[in-house]
Order: C-alpha cells, then structure tokens, then sequence
C-alpha cells in the first residue's frame, strides 16, 4: 500500500519509519493537506490530525516569532506511553511538517537524527517545483484534501 | 557556560590514548546529556544510536535471564564503542583501534559507578 501521495516521499518515508522505529508518521502541507500518513487505519482520523498537527505548528512558529525573533522548528511532546514530534522540513516543493508518534521503541534522540536524515532525503528527491500555481481557494483545498486521502487509503 | 557533574569525568576518559569521544547519554531519551568529543565526531547521532544499542542489549540480558548489563563493547574496523549504564544514564567512549581496551574498560566500570 502507498504511504505517499508523489511517488518521490515514498522511499524516504518508508526509510525514516524503518530506522527510526516510529508507530505513526503524517507528512502535510503547513495548510493541513495531507501528503504521506503511516499508521493510520481510518481517513478521518487522518484529518483530525492534519488539521491538529498544522494548528500546533503555526502556534509554535507564532510564539517562537513573539519570544525569540524566529519560528520554533520543531516540537517534542513525551506521554506516559506515547511521544509526539513535529518538525518543519523545507524542500524544493516547499515547506512541509512532519508528525510523529513514537513509543519506548525509539527515542526522542534517534527520532530527531533520523528526521535530520528525512529532511536531506526528501530535499535531495523532490522534483523541481512545478509552475508557480495560485494558492488553492477553500473548494480547491477540500477537494485536494479528499483526493489525497483517497489516494493514501487506496480508494484511487 | 556552568560545567555539568559528569565534566571532570568525561575528561578523564577523553584523555585516554585512542579515544576520540565520550558522553553521559540518557537511556530513554536518546539524547546527550553531556560530552567530550574531538572535532568531526558527530555527536548526537553516536550518543542517540549509543543509547539505543544499550537499550536493546539490556532488554536482551534480562530476556536471557542474564541480569543487569554491566558493560558493552561494540568492536569495528578501526576503532569501536564501549557503553556502561547505571539507572537510565549511559557512559559511552568512542575509541580509535590503538586505544587500550582494557584499563578503558576499568576506568569505565568505576566511573560508571559515580553516575546519578
């Protein structure tokens, strides 16, 4: 089953979740549209995260402008059981968040060397940008949004 | 910058002939907690992969009914790691193929000892 939307994430995906050892994984876009997921089971739970996952970034990157000048890049939660970790990664495409989900099967420090080795990855792989594009109005975003998820769930 | 309790320690080790790094590594995070390494050691990576290695090998002690792991030693083509751990802090020396093994492993079980 694919785990990515372009064909390029795919083996630097798969590599990350392979060396890191991470339960969960979702690439999107800073706007919330998904590009890659692993571990999922259900779409809309894919959806719930995205949305989750870019509100938490742009509130990291707000307070890290407001307290420090610069955007915090990345965001380290440990639970009980489960550790999340959000993390900005820059391409050639653009700007792209990562989420990750993680138990005592990794750690917070293999997850961030690995996610350092993601984003060389991912910038060495992605194709050059197509032709600047408008950015997407609402309808656009949705249907994106739907498209993706059908492509990820195996439904295209 | 204030040195942190493990300073004097790590510098004892990083003294020994060979060894070209040691850290004070959290078990469970991955992440240094302190180091004395030499110029061009990729740090983080060698104390997250450390950590994790030491993880693994005490899960395997203890599923092997072998006890608590007291020391690794992981040997390579020109050089090697050496771990010993107390509660969820790891020493880890990286060491060149000259280093003396053997008083390292010395200094590495008493220092060990001295971690909180």
């Amino acid at each position: 089953m694919r785990i990515a939307v372009e064909r390029w994430m795919e083996e630097p995906l798969r590599r990350f979740i392979d060396d890191s050892r991470v339960r969960i994984v979702l690439l999107l876009e800073p706007s919330g549209r998904v590009l890659a997921q692993h571990g999922f089971t259900r779409s809309i739970e894919v959806m719930s995260a995205c949305a989750l996952a870019a509100a938490i970034h742009a509130s990291a990157a707000e307070i890290g402008r407001q307290l420090d000048g610069t955007p915090f890049t990345a965001l380290h939660h440990p639970g009980a059981r489960r550790q999340i970790f959000l993390g900005a990664l820059s391409t050639s495409r653009g700007a792209y968040i990562l989420l990750t989900v993680f138990d005592d099967s990794s750690s917070i420090g293999l997850v961030r060397l690995y996610f350092t080795e993601l984003g060389a990855r991912l910038a060495a792989a992605a194709p050059a940008p197509a032709a600047t594009a408008p950015a997407p109005g609402l309808v656009d975003f949705e249907s994106d949004l739907n498209r993706n998820l059908a492509k990820l769930f195996g439904r295209i | 910058m204030k040195k942190t309790p493990y300073a004097e320690l790590l510098a004892m080790l990083s003294r020994h002939r060979g060894v070209v790094g040691s850290f004070v590594v959290s078990e469970r995070d991955g992440l240094a907690v302190d180091s004395n390494v030499q110029i061009g050691v990729h740090s983080d990576a060698v104390a997250a992969l450390a950590a994790s290695l030491h993880r693994k090998a005490r899960l395997a002690c203890g599923a092997a009914g072998s006890g608590t792991v007291t020391f690794l030693r992981l040997d390579a083509e020109r050089g090697g790691i050496c771990a010993a751990g107390r509660d969820d802090l790891v020493l880890v020396t990286i060491s060149e193929a000259r280093a003396n093994l053997g008083l390292l492993r010395v200094e590495m079980m008493r220092a060990a000892k001295a971690l909180t």
